[in-house]
């Protein structure tokens, strides 16, 4: 009996991955038709008004480089204020997204893409996490890799969107960031529990120099120590990418009410399903409690 | 309505149970009950009454859980946010509580014969004192039934459980019975509430919400959530067989990246010993410098005391906690 049960057990099992895999070649399917029909309106629709919107700026370059193709520049153009309208037209953007990747071997052109495309809606702080530290032990390829995709994505002129990169505790002076500019941040798992604990050894320790008592120690000071090392409101939103089903020690402290949202893969991942999980995000509604 | 149900499933169910018990099983199961007064809305009915329901599903709900082999459950039953609602609300709460809370004492027999043990996890100090007396009785005359586990979080929140293990460490400090660099990840864990249960396997939220609302964060940073869009008052059995098949298909990944922490952390505790005795030679070693047998035998040496140390600090620590209830119960006993 018992091994009737497992196999059907293993049957189940078989049924629901195919299930999985036919749902998400659909998708992908039915996105590359429906991409193929938004070129070609995009074209028909959207590329002669940005020429007309963007005169002056074609005319220079044209000036500067007779033989380039204005083209790339004013489809950078389009893209980008295509871009900041579908952040202004949602209700509410966060301020603060966490990618969350729980994957084997992440594309780091595709996160960078990522990062890119929510800082061009307006968000002003994006965390990469991933639950093995690989962005971590690669931050410097990581940010170069970022900075190559806005600058293919938003074109050189894209001035307003310096990147501000924080990286652990190392650049303190760093830490008054201007306001607008947005901040990207690498996150590993010692940003999570590890930081919790390195608060509490701080709290203990004063408590042993018997600066303070341990009936003193509160929730808001907690939070402020945690908050300081970081610098950084708590995420609104987190998108995670992959099959995992888990926050795999994303920042527990911090994502008290942080909405989760899943996406299959951030391999070929799209601008259009970043868009549909801020979409999601943007109509959900919190009680606090209430 | 009581807390336990008897009652068998009915044949397709427990064929859906034998199938999905040939894969891994979740051992814990954490809930958040969520959904109660839509429900209510929904169905044109009282506020109270769709509390009520929601609690009439707990219970059906444990019952599954006692054939699906799951020992032990956690559910978010008030949160310390919820006192924000109105009076009027958390008034009819707190009396729901009080109603159960004496009808699970008059069922003692019952929970005696399943081996219930019953826990609640928060800040107790918060409630009314004869809910304060009641909570306690129930815990002081379950607590050696082991068969199976209920968790109630009431007057919970995650951030003030971390909040309270740290107050607690910081008291052990103050005792003189730790030292500050004694406070690790593990030591952490050890002094939370729910320090006499193994993290969650699976965490289940109900009505669609996406969010963990400052319930077991610490706890479930390698669980398996999973949200799912009904009214609590409307789960059913195969919406619990639907969360497991979940966990089930998640189990390996899940499973690697606990033990890939749990390395870490061993990983990360050993380096951090070696720098507290880096500093001890140090200070005591006239400024030679140690050989490496010297230094592994001081390596040793400081793993045992400071292992010792954590030990005497977590007997003193669990004491207090068990003289908070037989105190508040020796009250309620004498009045």
């Amino acid at each position: 009996m018992a091994l009737l049960y497992g196999l059907l057990w293993r049957l189940l099992l078989v049924l629901v991955h195919a299930n999985r895999a036919l749902v998400s070649w659909l998708r992908v399917r039915l996105r590359s038709w429906k991409g193929r029909l938004w070129e070609r309106t995009m074209a028909a629709l959207v590329l002669p008004s940005a020429l007309a919107r963007f005169p002056d700026h074609q005319k220079k370059l044209n000036h500067n480089n007779p033989d380039a193709n204005a083209n790339p520049v004013n489809r950078t153009a389009s893209r980008r204020s295509r871009w900041l309208s579908d952040g202004r037209s949602l209700e509410k953007l966060p301020v603060h997204i966490g990618l969350l990747v729980a994957e084997e071997e992440p594309s780091y052109t595709d996160i960078a893409n990522l990062v890119v495309w929510c800082m061009a809606v307006g968000i002003s702080y994006v965390s990469v996490y991933d639950n093995h530290g690989i962005f971590r032990k690669n931050n410097s390829r990581m940010l170069e890799e970022i900075v190559k995709q806005q600058q293919d994505l938003l074109g050189v002129d894209g001035s307003k969107y310096n990147v501000e990169f924080l990286s652990n505790g190392s650049d303190k002076h760093q830490h008054h960031v201007v306001s607008c500019r947005p901040t990207v941040k690498v996150l590993s798992p010692e940003d999570g529990k590890q930081t919790i604990v390195q608060a509490a050894q701080q709290l203990c320790r004063s408590v042993e120099n018997k600066e303070r008592s341990s009936k003193d120690i509160s929730v808001s000071m907690l939070d402020i120590l945690l908050r300081e090392s970081k610098n950084i409101p708590d995420p609104e939103l987190v998108v995670k990418f992959g099959p995992v089903d888990s926050t795999l020690g994303f920042l527990p402290w911090h994502i008290r009410l942080t909405e989760f949202i899943s996406l299959p893969s951030h391999r070929n991942v799209s601008y259009e399903d970043l868009l549909g999980a801020l979409q999601q995000y943007s109509a959900c509604q919190q009680r606090l409690g209430q | 309505m009581s807390w336990i149900r008897e009652g068998e499933l009915n044949l397709l169910e427990k064929i859906s149970a034998n199938i999905l018990k040939a894969g891994p099983m979740p051992k814990h199961v954490a809930f958040i009950m969520d959904g109660n007064r839509r429900f209510a809305r929904k169905k044109h009915m009282e506020r109270q009454e769709g509390h009520m329901q929601g609690f009439n599903k707990l219970a059906e709900t444990l019952r599954w859980c006692k054939h699906l082999n799951i020992q032990e459950v956690t559910v978010y039953a008030f949160s310390i946010e919820n006192f924000k609602r109105t009076q009027d609300e958390v008034d009819g709460l707190m009396e729901l509580a009080k109603q159960k809370f004496v009808k699970l004492l008059e069922e003692r027999d019952n929970l005696e014969k399943h081996g219930v043990c019953i826990r609640v996890l928060g800040d107790l100090n918060m409630l009314p004192l004869d809910l304060q007396q009641l909570i306690a009785k129930a815990v002081v005359t379950t607590k050696a039934h082991n068969k199976c586990f209920l968790n109630v979080c009431f007057a919970y929140t995650s951030r003030y459980e971390i909040t309270n293990a740290v107050r607690e460490m910081a008291w052990g400090v103050e005792q003189g019975l730790i030292k500050a660099s004694d406070v690790s990840e593990a030591l952490l864990s050890e002094c939370l509430y729910s320090n006499n249960s193994p993290n969650p396997d699976l965490l289940i939220r109900t009505s669609g919400e996406v969010r963990l609302s400052d319930f077991l964060l610490w706890q479930t940073s390698h669980s398996c959530l999973v949200f799912q869009s009904v009214l609590w008052p409307e789960y059913s059995f195969w919406n619990l067989c639907e969360a497991i098949l979940q966990y089930q298909l998640n189990y390996k990944t899940i499973q690697k990246a606990r033990d890939f922490h749990r390395e870490h952390q061993a990983l990360q505790q050993l380096e951090a010993d070696r720098a507290c005795v880096a500093e001890h030679l140090q200070h005591h070693g006239n400024g030679k410098p140690a050989d490496a047998q010297r230094r592994q035998e001081a390596l040793l040496h400081y793993t045992a005391c400071r292992e010792e140390r954590i030990q005497d600090f977590l007997e003193a620590l669990k004491q207090k906690r068990d003289s908070y209830f037989n105190d508040l119960w020796k009250e309620a006993v004498l009045a």
